[in-house]
């Protein structure tokens, strides 16, 4: 049995099939010992199957890991005292980074603190050159006297990123070398072992967040097995990358960097999977709405694009992870968003949050400000006893005080068209980050379906689809553990990459095949290790135009490329195709030169889970006024998801409830309830509109 | 701000009544979203590294009316004035916009910021026929086709010495498709032609992007209801800019400081630049007045009237008390007086403004922030550094690939933010112009596309001018020719007159150049430099740093405790400007407490020059034997 456990910031989410059902756990977090938490969470999964946590485990086959551990510690500065070394004369890529902020003339910031302070920066006196060369010997005494330095410094762990050590390791590896000897047991990072990429500040960022996360999750990792071990687990343990794949939790610990954003890393993976029966060549679109954050990311063609720009806080003044990442954008926008009006009178949501404490100004817990979740409710999305399955009762009065003051009457505006305004501008929010990420990888939204998660993602999912347009919207009904089911029910994957540099006009074939040869290995080891009968490789080359600095993926559709010229010109007419749709520049002189290659193997398993949750529900429908920008107060629709038949349509406005969330289907869309996707909701067709129209005003007048 | 105040400003601005306010935020986002991948095009895919990494371009869009509507974080000096007289002047040219078409602009005489920066202007015109908007994508380009290889060059006696191909807004693309014989003239002059097609390809593929993604914004709001989303948001923005004039103080000041000298008549001995100030909260409006200026003088250093309008208008945006968009609504509020042929004014033909986006331009706009400064605390900004010998145009060829020409302008050091009343100096900010968002050169990246070893590129201690909020430091850059020649032009201003503090602060360092040769000896090199660099000779330059703002022993000492830590302060620094004593690596309180009553009651002026030579010779010996010398190929 393969059972996944995500540990997020305010809860830990269980997933597993049991007798042919798909069940969720859900318990609170335990930030000062995650490993509590997640065994909390099997006992109480335990006992909901009515058996014991040993036998539970005893069962497991696969535990598949999500964490935030590792982003929590960097974020809350949780990390250990580490050291850095780099090339003499360089101290400073830290510090200096690659320069540029996001907005001018706001002075009301300060720069940005470098990862490793100064203090603990230590310079090698060596030199290689862009050819690979030794210039300048390394200075071996000099370099032993700061290993002694960072003894009496009391140093944790240290980061080594020399210049050029991606085209010759020679220094690198010979001070991890002397670390090993000198200072045997202080874990260190490598940087051109870490991650072999171009441009000295982003390795050293990578191999300085890694090396200062190794002492506290390699220990994480390790008493987590332990734990696991000691409480019947005998299956094999494996932990999300960064990229969505999974990889053995010893392969985690020593490279903990790959386990940052482990979770949210997971949302397009389970997107795909339930967005797959309504794809059919179509690109997805995976939004995850939080309590204070919305994390978009795509499938594009049915593959998820990846990203080297991978900022922890804000692009260019956080920290750059420096590393191939699902390519998430996260803004501040979600269920606990503030929304305030400015000097000019204009509206803004967010990026502020009230957070859950103390909450949105319907929770009654001291918060007073509006929220988005207060402007659902004036809205009556939002059932103010029934909200997180009846756990919390909302008090509207509050939120309708707080939309009235500090935005109804500033705008004069209506109470409901504020309420309207705020989820309006929200859900704009939203699109624009979707809109960037899209119009990044290349993405029509007009031809994407989207998928909603996340426990708020319900409330304007669907105006988000209207407003881009997309074909549908699939809001799968594990949707609020979006990361531990998808981690159940999408398939395993692992991703290798190795660089291999060469350039069309003087086409290494010999080479690139051997590489693409060697990643097919590694892709075929992995897929036994995990028993896997069926896998899939797919492989990418990291291509760019002769001069430029920056690659695009291009898939590599050839088994080998061999002495057939032919499939290196279908290789450079794909990358051109490519880089005129991404960026409308067709340059048909140019050689192209490949900087990587990257494997992604996917192994389908046997006893998928049917992500189908058990019995229906026999609660009953029921109806609520419910207002609509441009429409006004009408008649929705109330149905607790559970209760509808699977392939019939629900013409909104219509408000569809489970335990976790709100789903509103907005005037002139349709909802199917799929039970391999979840809700399906289309624009409705245009005729159907216009009846559907009448009918609304007659609702109303009525 | 309480949220009753907000609420009356709101009222104030009626922007309900005028346009639907969810309307003006959600266009606006949308609008922006287009520059932002008009300007990510461009970075992906530029082949020279001042494109593709140090980002030394711009993208907006500009209204049929020819009025700033958006430039997201494009670089101030770029854009604040300047595509709206291009756009303007590309009109008068050619007074029938058609789909398809593109122009090349890059005059100093027809509204761009110097002839350095190539502009492709393209109309968005509608299914019919109707010119809507214009966007703009403005880089900075290796070579130009002057007389010598660099774009930034003081010494140019006019416009035909300086010798760059001119474009007054000429047409280079008609029915989507380069004009042939345009593309050809520029292959024929500029070097490296290669290199500058590849990054032309770029400045299209960036203005093809804006240029679709407005057809379709119009294509489905209604162009009618974008252009009256423009006014509204020009009317928004000026609201926005009335209110934060409004909690200025009234006065009038003025505020000089000197651009180094240049061997031309009038600029022997430094040009003086002088600039008047006037806030008038009552009308909600600020002058600036740069009348009192010099002449044009016979050399490269003259202002543009775009980069006139911009440096003033840099200082304005940097003093004020909250944030404003930057279009021609908040500009609205501004009076920038200027005269003809006057070096901060409008020039004439055929006056050299080959420097015009830096050198004057950052006199002007420094001296502004300055000035406003004087106006009581809280307002104002110290100098920031100016651009020094760290940013070098270079010119060799490649024995790595076959000996192919190369030519490219270095942009790295670039530190020395200005002190302000919030906080430090933003590092990463190479001139007041460039408002913090300037990128910088990789190491990596410069040695894979050039053959160059950058042997140092880090921050220098006591250089940062010392205040209550420090000036950014300088930055040390070594760097010269990996087994071949390369020669290298940089026009420093800086070297001479260094950075001033704002409100009793001390002054940032001045920028010094040396250059190491093969033997180890190292000599002093002139702020405007040309040098042809032997392998295993190198260049040393340390840039001019940001000066500090308010009297430094006002500092809070923990933050003084923090930069001796890191190494930005020397205990001798702390102790003698900031009345801080560490020794030993341990805050001496009862010693600082004494010594910083004693400043307090002298209250000492700042000095005329800080003194930071110790910590540069540092470093200068520490990599002797190291930089430069035997190895490097060619002996």
């Amino acid at each position: 049995m393969r059972c996944a456990i995500d540990t997020g910031g305010t809860f830990t989410d269980l997933a597993l099939e049991h007798a042919g059902e798909l069940r969720i756990f859900k318990r609170s977090t335990t930030p000062a010992n995650p490993i509590e938490g997640i065994l909390d969470v099997l006992g109480r999964a335990a006992a909901g199957l009515g058996t014991d946590r040993a036998s539970l485990l005893g069962e497991i086959t696969m535990l598949i890991h999500g964490t935030t551990r590792a982003t929590n510690a960097v974020l809350t500065g949780g990390t250990a005292k580490t050291a850095l070394i780099t090339t003499l004369g360089h101290r400073d890529a830290l510090l200096l980074r690659e320069g540029g902020r996001l907005r001018s003339f706001d002075w009301s910031e300060e720069y940005p603190e470098p990862y490793i302070p100064r203090a603990l920066t230590f310079e090698a006196r060596e030199r290689i050159d862009a050819q690979g060369q030794v210039l300048r010997e390394l200075d071996e005494a000099r370099l032993l006297a700061d290993l002694d330095r960072l003894a009496e410094l009391e140093v944790e762990a240290i980061a080594v990123c020399l210049l050029w050590s991606i085209v010759n390791p020679v220094h690198e590896e010979r001070i991890g070398e002397l670390i090993a000897a000198r200072l045997p047991g202080t874990p260190y990072t490598l940087s051109h072992a870490l991650n072999p990429t171009l441009r000295e500040y982003r390795r050293t960022s990578s191999a300085a967040i890694d090396a200062s996360l190794k002492p506290l999750m390699s220990s994480y990792l390790t008493n987590l097995e332990s734990a696991l071990r000691e409480a019947g687990f005998g299956g094999e343990l494996l932990l999300i990358s960064t990229s969505g794949g999974l990889m053995h939790a010893r392969e985690a610990a020593e490279r903990p960097i790959t386990s940052i954003n482990s979770g949210p890393a997971m949302a397009p993976v389970a997107g795909r999977h339930f967005a797959a029966a309504h794809l059919d060549g179509a690109d997805a679109i995976v939004a995850d709405t939080g309590g204070t954050s919305y994390d978009v990311s795509v499938v594009r063609g049915g593959r998820i694009p990846m990203s080297r720009e991978t900022w922890l806080g804000e692009p260019l003044t956080g920290h750059i992870t420096g590393f191939p990442a699902i390519d998430v954008k996260s803004i501040g926008a979600g269920g606990g968003s503030i929304a305030w009006i400015d000097d000019g009178g204009l509206l803004h949501v967010g990026p502020q949050s009230a957070g859950a404490d103390p909450g949105p100004a319907a929770y009654g817990r001291g918060g007073t400000r509006p929220t988005t979740t207060d402007a659902c409710l004036v809205l009556g999305y939002l059932d103010p006893d029934r909200f997180l399955g009846g756990e919390m009762r909302l008090d509207p009065e509050r939120a309708r005080q707080a939309i009235a003051r500090d935005i109804a009457e500033p705008l004069a505006l209506d109470l409901e068209e504020a309420a309207a305004a705020i989820m309006a501008l929200a859900t704009e929010q939203m699109v624009q980050a979707i809109d960037e990420i899209t119009v990044d990888a290349g993405i029509d939204p007009r031809r994407a379906v989207l998928v909603g998660g996340g426990g708020a993602a319900g409330l304007n999912s669907s105006a988000i689809m209207r407003r881009l347009g997309c074909e549908a919207l699939v809001i799968p009904e594990a949707g609020a553990a979006l990361s531990a089911v998808g981690a159940l029910m999408a398939d395993l994957s692992a991703d290798f990459a190795q660089a291999c540099f060469t350039s069309t006009d003087v086409f290494d074939a010999e080479r690139v095949d051997g590489v693409i040869e060697a990643l097919r290995a590694r892709c075929r080891d992995f897929a036994a290790s995990v028993g896997s009968a069926d896998d899939q490789i797919e492989l990418i080359a990291e291509a760019r135009l002769l001069r430029q600095v920056w690659q695009i993926d291009v898939p590599v559709t050839v088994e080998r490329f061999g002495a057939d010229r032919g499939a290196v010109d279908a290789f450079v007419a794909d990358f051109r195709r490519l880089h005129d749709e991404i960026f409308a520049v067709l340059d048909e002189e140019s050689p192209v030169e490949i900087v990587a290659l990257r494997a992604r193997v996917t192994c389908a398993l046997d006893g998928r889970a049917s992500g189908r949750f058990a019995g229906a529900s026999a609660a009953v429908a029921n109806q609520r006024e419910a207002y609509f920008s441009g429409r006004g107060w009408m008649t929705a629709s109330v149905r607790p998801l559970r209760a509808l038949e699977p392939g019939s349509a629900l013409a909104g406005p219509a408000l569809i409830e489970s335990p976790l969330s709100t789903i509103v289907v907005e005037p002139g869309t349709v909802a199917v309830w799929q039970p391999e996707s979840g809700l399906v909701i289309t624009p409705a067709e245009q005729s159907d509109s216009d009846e559907e129209e009448r009918h609304d005003v007659d609702a109303v007048s009525n | 701000m309480t949220s009753t105040q907000s609420a009356t400003e709101g009222r104030l601005a009626k922007a309900g009544e005028r346009f639907d306010p969810i309307a003006l935020a959600v266009i606006t986002s949308r609008v922006q979203g287009i520059v932002r991948r008009m300007t990510n095009t461009l970075f992906r895919t530029a082949r020279s590294s001042v494109l593709n990494t140090a980002r030394d371009f711009s993208c907006c869009i500009v209204t049929r009316e020819h009025e700033m509507l958006a430039c997201a974080e494009s670089l101030p000096i770029h854009v604040m004035s300047g595509p709206d007289m291009v756009a303007a002047a590309t009109a008068r040219l050619h007074p029938k916009f058609r789909a398809g078409d593109a122009y090349l602009h890059n005059s100093p005489y027809h509204g761009n910021s110097h002839a350095g920066d190539h502009c492709i202007v393209v109309p968005v015109v509608d299914t019919e026929g109707e010119h809507r908007f214009t966007a703009i994508v403005k880089a900075h380009i290796s070579d130009i086709g002057n007389s010598q290889p660099t774009t930034l060059w003081a010494n140019a006696k006019d416009v035909y010495n300086e010798g760059a191909l001119i474009f007054p807004g000429v047409k280079v693309q008609r029915d989507y498709a380069d004009i042939p014989d345009i593309v050809e003239m520029c292959r024929t002059r500029i070097r490296v032609p290669d290199i500058w097609y590849g990054d032309y390809l770029g400045m299209i593929g960036a203005a093809r992007i804006g240029e679709r993604d407005l057809l379709e914004l119009g294509a489905e709001l209604g162009w009618e209801h974008l252009h009256e989303y423009t006014a509204a948001w020009f009317d928004y923005s000026e609201e926005m800019m009335a209110a934060a004039i409004r909690r200025m103080p009234a006065g009038r000041v003025e505020a000089h400081n000197t651009h180094d000298p240049v061997p031309a008549k009038g600029a022997e001995d430094g040009v003086p630049v002088a600039v008047a100030v006037t806030v008038d909260p009552e009308a909600a409006r600020i002058e600036v007045d740069l009348r009192d200026n010099p002449d044009c003088v016979p050399c490269g250093i003259n202002l543009t009237e775009a980069t006139s309008r911009t440096a003033a208008m840099i200082g304005v945006f940097n003093s004020l008390p909250s944030r404003v968009p930057t279009n021609a609504g908040s500009f609205r509020r501004l009076d920038i007086l200027l005269r003809e042929n006057c070096i901060a004014g409008i020039p004439r033909h055929p006056v050299s403004c080959s420097t015009a986006t830096t050198g004057i331009a950052d006199r002007v706009a420094n001296a502004t922030q300055r000035a406003i400064a004087d106006l009581g605390e809280g307002f104002g900004m110290a100098e920031t550094g100016t651009l020094t010998a760290t940013v070098v145009d270079l010119f060799g060829h490649d024995p790595r690939r076959d000996g192919a020409p190369f030519v490219n302008m270095m942009i790295l050091g670039l530190t020395g933010g200005a002190g302000h009343f919030r906080g430090d100096g933003w590092l990463v900010s190479g001139e007041v112009g460039d408002g913090g968002l300037q990128m910088r050169d990789s190491t990596e990246v410069l040695e894979l596309l050039y053959p160059l070893v950058v042997w140092a590129d880090r921050v220098t201690i006591d250089t940062g001018g010392p205040g209550r909020r420090r000036g950014a430091p300088s930055c040390y850059v070594e760097y010269g020719p990996a087994g071949t020649r390369i020669s290298g032009m940089w026009s420093t201003d800086g070297a001479v007159n260094a950075a001033l503090g704002a409100r009793g602060a001390h002054p940032g360092a001045r920028a010094v150049q040396f250059l190491r040769r093969r033997d180890g000896s190292v000599s002093p090199l002139p702020g405007i430099g040309e040098i042809d660099l032997a392998p295993g000779e190198t260049v040393i330059a340390n840039s001019a740093a940001g000066a500090g703002y308010g009297a430094p022993w006002e500092r809070e000492v923990a933050r003084v405790a923090h930069d001796v830590r890191e190494g930005l302060v020397s205990p001798a620094q702390a102790r003698e400007a900031y009345g801080v004593v560490v020794s030993d690596g341990t805050l001496d309180e009862e010693a600082t407490e004494k010594l910083r009553q004693e400043l307090r009651r002298v209250a000492p002026a700042p000095p005329a020059e800080l003194d930071f030579e110790t910590g540069l010779r540092e470093i200068i010996a520490q990599l002797d034997g190291y930089a430069g010398g035997t190895g490097l190929g060619g002996e």
